[in-house]
């Protein structure tokens, strides 16, 4: 288990983190990934969206481009500080604290659920992605981001004692177990990085 | 929180249904309060407009 897979230590981590955390995510995560990654999804207007994991609200500005029925849960209340600071803290998203794994939402309540730079700090990445196919309407999409695993030795020593990374493969195999269909990636990155970043799209059955 | 959202709103715990109790609101919005969950018995505070639907054991500041 990496160190930040246990929720008390990434909480601190992210405490820390929330203060250079939109300087610091460009490097690997910016508009340009942000926008390829809406393209992937049918997000129509007054459609209700969920963030999981909304952080300082980088992916929440996002979707708010596509519909103003956003809603983002988070476990940190400091990341979530900076999102306040962008949207207001009751006026153009709904926010509330609560875990991935443990969705507080009845089950089809959303038209979309979308996750970016969540995943990797999530123990149990499967029983989060039950409870996004719980939630979300079935026969919709969900869509995660989550960094790639890295190609050389060492950088998979630092990824594996510090996070979880993943591949195509892994991904599959965790969609397949959380009883997604229509599972496709898109690698993405800046150009001296180009996949540094896997995205997913996956279907939740029809019931 | 408007209060609405307690159409897409449940336990984390058990899905069951929460109970909504209020102390402030400004409209439909409830500004300070609490959701309890109709069989844990857990409660879930609304600070500030914003409810902390964490569960107990994730709960530390």
């Amino acid at each position: 288990m990496g160190i930040l897979e246990d929720k008390g230590r990434a909480r601190l981590f992210y405490k820390y983190l929330s203060k250079v955390y939109d300087q610091v995510n460009p490097f690997i995560w910016n508009e340009e990934m942000r926008a390829e990654a809406l393209a992937l999804l049918d997000i129509e207007q007054g459609d209700r969206v969920l963030d999981v994991g909304c952080g300082t609200g980088f992916g929440t500005e996002g979707l708010l481009q596509h519909t103003d029925n956003v809603h983002g849960i988070d476990q940190s209340i400091h990341q979530m500080q900076k999102a306040f600071q962008k949207f207001g803290k009751r006026d153009k998203v709904r926010f509330y604290r609560g875990d991935a794994e443990r969705l507080p939402f009845k089950d089809d309540s959303f038209d979309v659920i979308w996750s970016s730079g969540s995943i990797e700090y999530w123990p149990n990445p499967v029983d989060a992605l039950e409870e996004f196919r719980r939630v979300v309407k079935p026969g919709n999409e969900v869509l995660v981001v989550g960094p790639n695993y890295p190609k050389t030795t060492v950088m998979q020593k630092v990824a594996d004692s510090i996070m979880l990374f993943y591949d195509e493969e892994e991904a599959d195999r965790m969609f397949e177990e959380a009883g997604f269909e229509d599972i496709e990636h898109v690698m993405m990155g800046p150009s001296y990085d180009p996949d540094i970043a896997i995205t997913t799209v996956a279907r939740a059955p029809e019931k | 929180m408007k209060e609405s959202l307690m159409d897409i709103l449940c336990d984390p715990l058990d899905k069951s249904d929460l109970e909504l109790e209020v102390d402030e609101r400004d409209d439909d919005e409830i500004l300070e309060g609490r959701l309890i969950g109709t069989e844990t018995g857990e409660v879930y505070p609304i600070e500030d407009g914003i409810p902390n639907l964490l569960p107990p054991d994730m709960r530390d500041d």
